[in-house]
């Protein structure tokens, strides 16, 4: 497998299911807050 | 999870955020992403495709889905008393333009959903393995009867969930749907890259040639795949923000939706490069790039073929293609579901009662879905016509927002109460300039390019060319700018009369 295509599988996939997960990280995190405080 | 409705002069919420999400997932996700993203991918040169249709989901997608989720939570009306209370008085006649091309592509799409649907049943019964000539077998079911009865049965499914309600009906059902599907689509990958030789598979997805990245066409095929498949600016998404919570995120939801369908696809183009290449004893490159009639080849098609090849056991092979088609038929459902509920929320915004106005969109969905069923030409047509038509209505929720104040829309309304990440400048640059840019572009070159694919580009007779896409949607924003003054009285007056 070439440079090229280790690079984009990594930066697609990093952009995609790494951002994917950095925001469902943060929505789980703002609904434990909310919770927390008792909003919901 | 503990159901909770709660009732403001009768109007539905989803119960919580992931409720929200799931659903809104399931509209995204739909058969585009799994067959119209590979067949894409494949004709424009694997990797070189997904650099720009990376990028355009953040200067695409993902801003018109915030755009979309703050409207409908803001105004509580489906598009034609959203764009009018957004942009003005004088433009419900652009929201009604929303709606008619999600109700258009409704009538056709329920087709396809009966298409999934009866070839799970084909899958189950062993039957799509009893046929030698695939090709043969898909234009005798095409071409009969049938598609119309599958058509009947998915409108009818689908307008009995609208019926239930948001929490009963959609919310019940996506949280269902989804995560079954979502679960099918691991299972599927996890065989295929498993599968021997499908590393030459993945290796052309991901492996870009430089020449094609530098390609305008390569560029305006992953905006308009963002733009078809993402569900942003069908005035889906609106819809169902009409049902979210006052104090409900906009911008992290947003992002969710965006990158949770991007996922898919990708999951889904893995899964697909990765079977054909280590099944396909032909070129495997033809396979996954070409057509078909009506642009079914490679799912009715050629994916049934590979599947006879999985394994050497007749039940493994029967149990891996009843998944894949029961995991397409789920994903048309779910957006399926979203079209309906537009045109349905539309007449209740007009103001009939819900059980009403689910009858009249059921009874319309079927009738004009019947040409599509019996004729691949009509349908090929109102997918030529009515795709091209849903980059007019991104440019008109834009225009809303435009109209509106684009920062005034971003401090009040995104930033608003709920939200728990706030959007910086840069979403009204996006807003102002790159949507519009990105519509102009995209618009001129489809219907630049469609001149090349007829000499009688102008004939508004001819299926596939410039001339039935104008006279089509003139004729339809003739109407609508006509009948713009009845149209908000009847939302926004009607009590006053």
């Amino acid at each position: 497998m070439n440079i090229f295509t280790i690079l984009t599988a990594v930066v697609v996939l990093g952009i995609v299911w790494g951002g994917l997960t950095f925001f469902l990280t943060r929505a789980m995190k703002y609904e434990k807050m909310k919770s927390e405080n008792g909003e919901k | 999870m503990k159901e909770e409705k709660r009732k403001t002069s009768g109007q539905e919420f989803f119960s919580s955020r992931w409720a929200l999400i799931i659903a809104t997932i399931g509209i995204a996700v739909g058969t585009g992403n799994i067959w119209r993203f590979s067949r894409i991918v494949a004709q424009n040169g694997g990797g070189s495709f997904l650099i720009p249709w990376v990028i355009f989901l953040l200067i695409w997608s993902v801003p018109l889905i915030i755009a979309e989720f703050a409207i409908g939570k803001s105004t509580r009306l489906g598009p034609v008393g959203a764009l009018a209370k957004t942009a003005g008085k004088n433009f419900a006649w652009m929201g009604a333009f929303v709606v008619f091309v999600s109700t258009a592509i409704m009538f056709y799409y329920s087709i396809v959903t009966g298409w999934c649907l009866r070839y799970f049943f084909s899958a189950v019964s062993g039957n799509l393995f009893n046929t030698k000539d695939q090709l043969a077998y898909w234009n005798e079911f095409s071409t009969g009867l049938q598609p119309l009865i599958f058509h009947f049965i998915s409108i009818s499914l689908v307008a009995f969930i609208i019926y239930r309600g948001v929490t009963k009906g959609i919310e019940k059902v996506t949280k269902f749907l989804v995560p079954s599907l979502l679960g099918i689509l691991v299972i599927l990958f996890v065989r295929a890259v498993t599968l021997p030789g499908a590393i030459d598979g993945i290796k052309y997805f991901f492996t870009p040639d430089l020449k094609t990245v530098l390609d305008y066409k390569v560029w305006l095929n992953a905006l308009t795949q963002n733009a078809w498949d993402t569900g942003a600016g069908w005035g889906l998404i609106l819809t169902y923000a009409i049902y979210m919570k006052k104090k409900e995120d906009i911008s992290l939801n947003a992002a969710l939706i965006g990158f949770g369908n991007n996922t898919v696809s990708l999951l889904a183009g893995i899964t697909i490069f990765s079977t054909v290449f280590a099944l396909s004893s032909v070129d495997a490159m033809q396979q996954i790039s070409q057509s078909g009639p009506a642009n079914t080849g490679l799912t009715f098609i050629y994916l049934p073929q590979l599947f006879a090849k999985i394994s050497g056991s007749y039940a493994v092979n029967i149990f891996f293609a009843s998944i894949f088609f029961i995991a397409l038929f789920f994903a048309a459902v779910t957006s399926l579901m979203s079209m309906v509920e537009l045109s349905t929320r539309t007449l209740i915004d007009f103001g009939l009662k819900r059980s009403k106005a689910i009858i009249i969109v059921a009874v319309a969905g079927f009738l004009f879905g019947v040409p599509s069923a019996l004729n691949l030409d009509f349908f090929a047509n109102q997918d030529w016509v009515w795709g091209v038509g849903l980059i007019l209505s991104g440019a008109f929720i834009s225009f809303s927002i435009i109209r509106y104040g684009v920062d005034k829309f971003r401090t009040e309304i995104i930033n608003g109460a709920g939200s728990d990440v706030k959007i910086g400048k840069w979403f009204n640059f996006v807003i102002a300039v790159l949507i519009p840019l990105q519509v102009v572009v995209l618009i001129a070159w489809w219907l630049i390019s469609s001149v090349g694919w007829d000499p009688e580009w102008w004939n508004p007779f001819h299926s596939l060319n410039t001339g039935t896409v104008l006279f089509q949607w003139a004729v339809v924003l003739g109407a609508f700018i006509l009948l713009n003054k009845v149209m908000y009285k009847q939302i926004f007056e009607r009590d006053k009369q």
